[in-house]
């Protein structure tokens, strides 16, 4: 359904998006993750037909969105990372104005704005100009304006960003709503519990690169069922390092004064046999945490740093 | 693109109406204006108000009497309700604000003047009076300019007339009289042009420079303010050109929103959204317009061509909308664009004769107004409203206002073009 290839976008000196390319099936939720300034914004206003992209191409159902891009963004719905709402007017009247751009009148206007505010959750408080919003609100109807005309596909860019929990897990349910109706999802964020709860596939995304790609288990199987252990103490970074060197699949992915993370295969000695060899080497341990293996892990392992960095 | 035009208009005035504080303040702006005119001149459908001058004059000569007797001329009494006082009184009645000015004629006036001695008239204003005294201050220095001519072309009656005029020189005789008549008369035939009456009717001409075909058609006494009817038309069209810059400056509001990207994303092209600003500044330039005629309508109660003033108000939409695009199509932000036009706006209605008529400026500035639309609108609307222009009498003015309005919004259209994708893409 969704075909990008190839794409690169530079900024001056800056190449902010270089030779990215998936393939997105109709009804899939696809997520980008990535850290801030992965390039997943960028990627998405190509995707949106904003930013004309340097090299590569973009097909919606094999339709060129370079070549057509109106026929192209009629079926689309954009989600912006913040919320572009008329503060002066009302949800609903923000509504109906989106909705009459894509053509919309009449009762089916009128049904189609209901189906959305009932969606988000703000059917009673419809009518009340949105300056008045918390933030939450707003988010919640930034996500509204972007499904109200029914769009094949919705490309959603960090739409949870900066909200409390409770508006974000009213988000999350809308979009799994929207993808349950068989709506072609692009998502994108930084935080890896949404992209493991919501996304069918998931590429992972860092200095303008795909990193990897593929479904919650099968980046997970590419990390080789490895644990993330941190064992933090008052020792020095390099007795813990001798002490571990001679353990095989063991291995130091960061260390910081007081703080180390290890990578232990699950398949060898395991978490209990290096916690012992580091307590019969006399070091001061304070503290342990032990992560089954996660995406984090895998972006540890792509990128020797952790997303949350 | 058609279909979606109308659906962004509406949503502007939507906003606009949304936001009824900003609509009020950039519609009410001319009305609020033309009600301070109406304010400072009286009614407004009344003649001019007369200037009160009280004159204290402590001369017992000839020049002082002439210069006190000026403002009771015929053609003075029509601006001036002179009052002679004595310097007490004159300044009593000016503390009481009963008057707009008060003239002080020293003593030894005459005689100072004869001997080409400096002499100083003293003019005290009444603040609280508007324009009234600045009326008498121009008058009275036109005055005193016509003295000091009259002395210099008189120079040489003056001497011989100077013993006459002194106590101790004794009766002239006839033949002296004959001589200092005969100087005189040639003396005031050589450059009578220059001194005579016309410098006196000055003060109508400085308060108004009303054209005489204005004061031909109508009837002594008549129903139009001279005052607001010289001013109306220009502040009007500055007044207009500011609502048209409010509304074209919602392309930086809605990029600042992210809705500019988010419609860009959507089935409107940078082209339709560029044209539906235009279209919605186009709209609310004409609801400014039709507020303001309608307060010209009251004000003025004067009858004027229906289709000379129609066709110059698009013309003058037309021209406002393109220049608008021009700025903020050429402008990076908000605060530049803001800057950009209200400097650009101001300059022009300075230059343009809006604020001021175009006789009171220099010849390089006169030179220079007709390159700008204020220009031709003010003065399109001033053919209409003093001259009672017909279509035929306007549609150069017309014309050259819709050519303005064309380049500019094709120049604008392109550059905010430019913009609005720089905008999408940001």
């Amino acid at each position: 359904m969704i075909e990008a290839t190839g794409l690169v976008k530079s900024f001056g000196s800056l190449r902010a998006v270089d030779g990215v390319g998936f393939q997105v099936q109709k009804g899939e939720l696809y997520g980008l993750l990535g850290p801030n300034g992965a390039g997943k914004t960028t990627t998405m206003s190509m995707l949106a037909g904003l930013l004309a992209p340097d090299e590569g191409q973009i097909r919606f159902d094999g339709v060129d969105l370079a070549v057509r891009p109106l026929e192209v963004k009629r079926q689309l719905g954009v989600v912006p990372q913040e919320p572009a709402l008329y503060e002066t007017l009302s949800a609903r009247e923000n509504l109906r104005f989106w909705g009459g751009l894509y053509g919309l009148a009449g009762r089916e206007l009128g049904a189609a704005v209901d189906r959305v505010l009932e969606l988000v959750g703000l059917a009673d408080r419809a009518s009340e100009p949105i300056r008045g919003y918390s933030g939450g609100m707003k988010r919640r109807l930034n996500l509204a304006l972007g499904l109200v005309h029914g769009p094949r596909v919705v490309l959603m860019d960090e739409p949870t960003v900066g909200i409390d929990p409770q508006a974000r897990l009213k988000i999350l349910e809308a979009v799994k709503g929207v993808t349950a109706s068989g709506t072609t999802v692009i998502y994108t964020t930084h935080y890896l519990e949404e992209a493991e709860e919501l996304c069918d596939r998931i590429a992972i995304m860092d200095h303008g690169k795909i990193l990897a790609e593929g479904t919650l288990d099968e980046l997970i199987r590419r990390v080789g069922g490895r644990e993330l252990v941190t064992v933090r103490g008052a020792f020095s970074p390099d007795a813990l390092r001798g002490v571990v060197a001679s353990l095989p699949g063991v291995a130091v992915t960061t260390e910081e004064p007081g703080r180390i993370v290890l990578t232990v295969d699950r398949t060898g000695r395991g978490v209990v046999e290096v916690l012992g060899q580091i307590l019969g080497a006399g070091l001061d341990l304070q503290g342990v945490s032990v992560q089954p293996p996660s995406l984090n892990m895998l972006f540890l392992n792509l990128t020797g740093r952790e997303l949350r960095d | 693109m058609i279909r979606l035009i109308p659906h962004l208009v509406a949503k502007d005035l939507k906003r606009k109406v949304r936001a009824p504080l900003g609509l009020l303040i950039v519609l009410g702006f001319p009305v609020v204006f033309a009600g301070m005119i109406a304010l400072a001149f009286g009614r407004g459908g009344d003649a001019i108000p007369k200037v009160r001058l009280l004159v204290a004059n402590e001369d017992d000569g000839l020049l002082g009497s002439a210069l006190a007797s000026a403002f009771t001329a015929p053609q003075a009494a029509r601006a001036f309700e002179a009052r002679a006082v004595t310097p007490e009184e004159g300044r009593q009645l000016m503390e009481q604000g009963k008057a707009s000015a008060l003239l002080s004629v020293p003593k030894r006036f005459t005689r100072d003047v004869l001997d080409g001695k400096p002499v100083a008239l003293r003019l005290v204003r009444n603040p609280s009076e508007g324009i009234l005294p600045e009326i008498a201050e121009q008058t009275a220095g036109i005055l005193v300019d016509v003295l000091e001519g009259g002395r210099r072309v008189l120079d040489e009656p003056l001497a011989k007339l100077r013993p006459m005029l002194d106590d101790a020189g004794g009766a002239p005789s006839d033949a002296d009289v004959a001589a200092v008549a005969l100087v005189v008369k040639r003396a005031i035939e050589k450059s009578g042009g220059l001194v005579f009456p016309p410098a006196i009717t000055l003060e109508s001409e400085m308060l108004g420079n009303r054209a005489p075909a204005a004061d031909a058609g109508k009837k002594p006494g008549g129903t139009t303010s001279t005052i607001f009817l010289l001013i109306l038309p220009g502040v009007a069209v500055y007044a207009i050109f500011l609502v048209g810059d409010q509304a074209m400056r919602d392309v930086m509001t809605e990029r600042a929103l992210g809705t500019l990207r988010r419609q860009l994303a959507g089935p409107v092209t940078v082209g339709t959204y560029v044209v539906g600003k235009a279209a919605a500044t186009a709209v609310l330039c004409l609801l400014a317009l039709a507020v303001l005629t309608l307060v010209g309508m009251v004000a003025l109660r004067q009858p004027v061509s229906l289709p000379a003033f129609v066709v110059v108000s698009l013309a003058l939409v037309l021209a406002i909308t393109g220049t608008s695009a021009l700025i903020y199509g050429l402008a990076r932000t908000e605060r530049q664009a803001s800057t950009l036009s209200s400097l650009i706006y101001l300059a022009m209605a300075f230059v343009g004769g809006s604020f001021f008529r175009l006789e009171g400026l220099p010849t390089i500035l006169r030179r220079v107004a007709p390159f700008t639309p204020f220009y031709w609108a003010t003065q399109a609307y001033r053919e209409i409203l003093e001259k009672g222009a017909g279509l035929s009498g306007v549609a150069m003015h017309a014309a050259i206002l819709a050519a303005i309005g064309t380049t500019f919004l094709t120049l604008g259209t392109v550059a905010l073009h430019r913009a609005s994708r720089r905008g999408a893409a940001a």
